[in-house]
């Protein structure tokens, strides 16, 4: 009963409030708690009364957490992907950074300004989740349609398929943007989507708009294919006059220019009508080729000559001879 | 007579009443009432300017702030002294970096206690560092006398982590 003297302690002197303070920002959590998490809060007390002591718990409060739509998108291919005459496969990331499972739609746009041309876009593919592009085991994505769920902080890779137009020339380069939506919905930070967000809250956008996109570049890598023909004629008399008899050897050079590669490229001719092949003549870079079409490059006969270069990098020539005999 | 009657009136309370307040403690019953509350530290624009609000929240997003507060009250009618309010940060909750200056923390479940700046914990690799708000698992407070009546608010802030 003597504690009754003392003075009341002021309850001012241990509450802490301080409205107007700013919270210091929070240590970056990626998701943050899961949607639908019941946060809840009870206090207990300990205390002496005379010669007992007791114990007293407080009321819980509790406090359920919505789910909050975030979304960061990265392209994957960081250095230009190289496009030739195939298809060139472009790299993605979609990573959920809400805090609750969540669909996001995908789109994917190939013009994107200061582009030198656009690219075609084949087809958009969901990584099976071994990183590496499978055509006809990752699941394709029809542009617009949502991708399989992706759990809060979990990322997804997306494939996009993509080749050149028919424009685009040695050289040139191109962005192609994708773009990931929440599926639940996207709007300004703040927006609420009602009864919508995992766990049975609300679903509520993020600094992030559930909206984010990234370019992935590719830079076209072309071959140019130039021909040139000459003629030499050696006649009977040790002259160069194109007479009956004489001998004109025909000179075809390729000639391959640009970064990329010229492939399945055959040089043909026809043999000039009032002229006769001289079988055995055939040379590929002064190499000679049977007549017959077996297995070296080159083909011949009395109606025309076929080689086959096969691949030629750009940078390269390859000059083919042959001799025809005017009747 | 009547001299008599009041005498013996006040002797009769006094004697009636310290035997109850003995027979309360003794028995466990509450003279201390402690009441918990959640608001929700908003931040809105009034006429172009940021003003802090605090509004009962039904639902929460990771980032928002909070104020935890436990009210307490003794509504018996003798002291209680070593008065301890002891709250546990809920899972899902981190303490605000001025979340509870003045009060003890402990960063271990509630076996140890200090002010956060005398606290260390075992980080990544096993080496030993200063602890931060974030690895408070509890908070307390401590008075040593609460009068018959007294009352009082104890409060922490909480980021939803």
């Amino acid at each position: 009963m003597k504690n009754t003297l003392l003075s009341r302690v002021a309850p001012s002197a241990f509450a802490l409030i301080a409205i107007g303070a700013v919270v210091a920002p929070g240590v970056a959590h990626a998701t943050g708690v899961t949607a639908g998490t019941l946060i809840q809060n009870t206090a207990s007390a300990t205390y002496t009364s005379g010669a007992a002591s007791g114990t007293v718990t407080s009321n819980t409060v509790s406090i359920k957490v919505d789910e909050l739509l975030n979304v960061a998108v990265a392209g994957l291919t960081t250095t230009p992907a190289t496009a030739g005459s195939g298809n060139v496969v472009l790299e993605y990331s979609i990573t959920n950074t809400g805090n609750g499972p969540e669909a996001f739609k995908v789109t994917v746009n190939p013009a994107v300004a200061g582009n030198a041309f656009d690219a075609t876009v084949q087809s958009i593919v969901v990584d099976n989740g071994n990183g590496i592009y499978e055509p006809g085991v990752d699941m394709v994505l029809a542009p617009g349609a949502a991708t399989p769920l992706i759990a809060a902080d979990g990322a997804l890779k997306i494939f996009v398929i993509v080749s050149l137009p028919a424009t685009a020339t040695d050289g040139q380069t191109s962005q192609v943007r994708l773009t990931a939506d929440a599926a639940t919905g996207t709007g300004t930070a703040g927006t609420v989507f009602a009864g919508q967000g995992d766990g049975g809250g609300d679903a509520v956008v993020g600094s992030t708009t559930a909206s984010d996109n990234a370019t992935d570049t590719l830079v076209a890598s072309l071959a140019v294919v130039a021909l040139a023909k000459s003629a030499l004629v050696v006649d009977p008399f040790g002259g160069s006059q194109p007479v009956p008899g004489a001998v004109v050897t025909y000179t075809l050079t390729a000639a391959v220019s640009g970064s990329g590669q010229a492939t399945n490229l055959h040089i043909t001719d026809i043999i000039p009508v009032g002229t006769t092949y001289q079988a055995g003549t055939l040379t590929l870079d002064a190499s000679p080729l049977t007549d017959l079409s077996d297995t070296d490059a080159g083909m011949a006969s009395s109606s025309g000559i076929d080689v086959n270069l096969g691949t030629v990098a750009g940078g390269t020539s390859k000059t083919v001879k042959f001799n025809v005999k005017i009747n | 007579m009547n001299k008599f009657w009041i005498a013996t009136a006040a002797g009769l309370l006094a004697t009636l009443v310290t035997p109850m307040a003995q027979a309360q403690a003794a028995q466990g019953a509450q003279p201390i009432e402690l009441k918990g509350d959640v608001k929700l530290d908003k931040l809105v624009m009034e006429n172009g300017r940021e003003k802090h609000v605090m509004v009962a929240p039904d639902v929460v997003l990771p980032g928002d702030k909070l104020v935890f507060a436990t009210a307490y009250r003794n509504s018996g009618a003798s002291a209680v002294s070593n008065f301890v309010v002891t709250n546990p940060i809920p899972a899902g909750v981190m303490l605000a970096a001025d979340g509870a200056a003045q009060a003890d923390v402990s960063v271990d479940g509630g076996k140890s206690w200090g002010k956060l700046t005398s606290l260390t914990v075992i980080g990544t690799g096993g080496v030993k560092r200063a602890a931060q708000s974030s690895d408070v698992t509890h908070v307390r407070w401590t008075l040593p006398m609460l009068a018959p009546g007294a009352t009082g608010t104890v409060t922490y802030r909480g980021i939803v982590r």
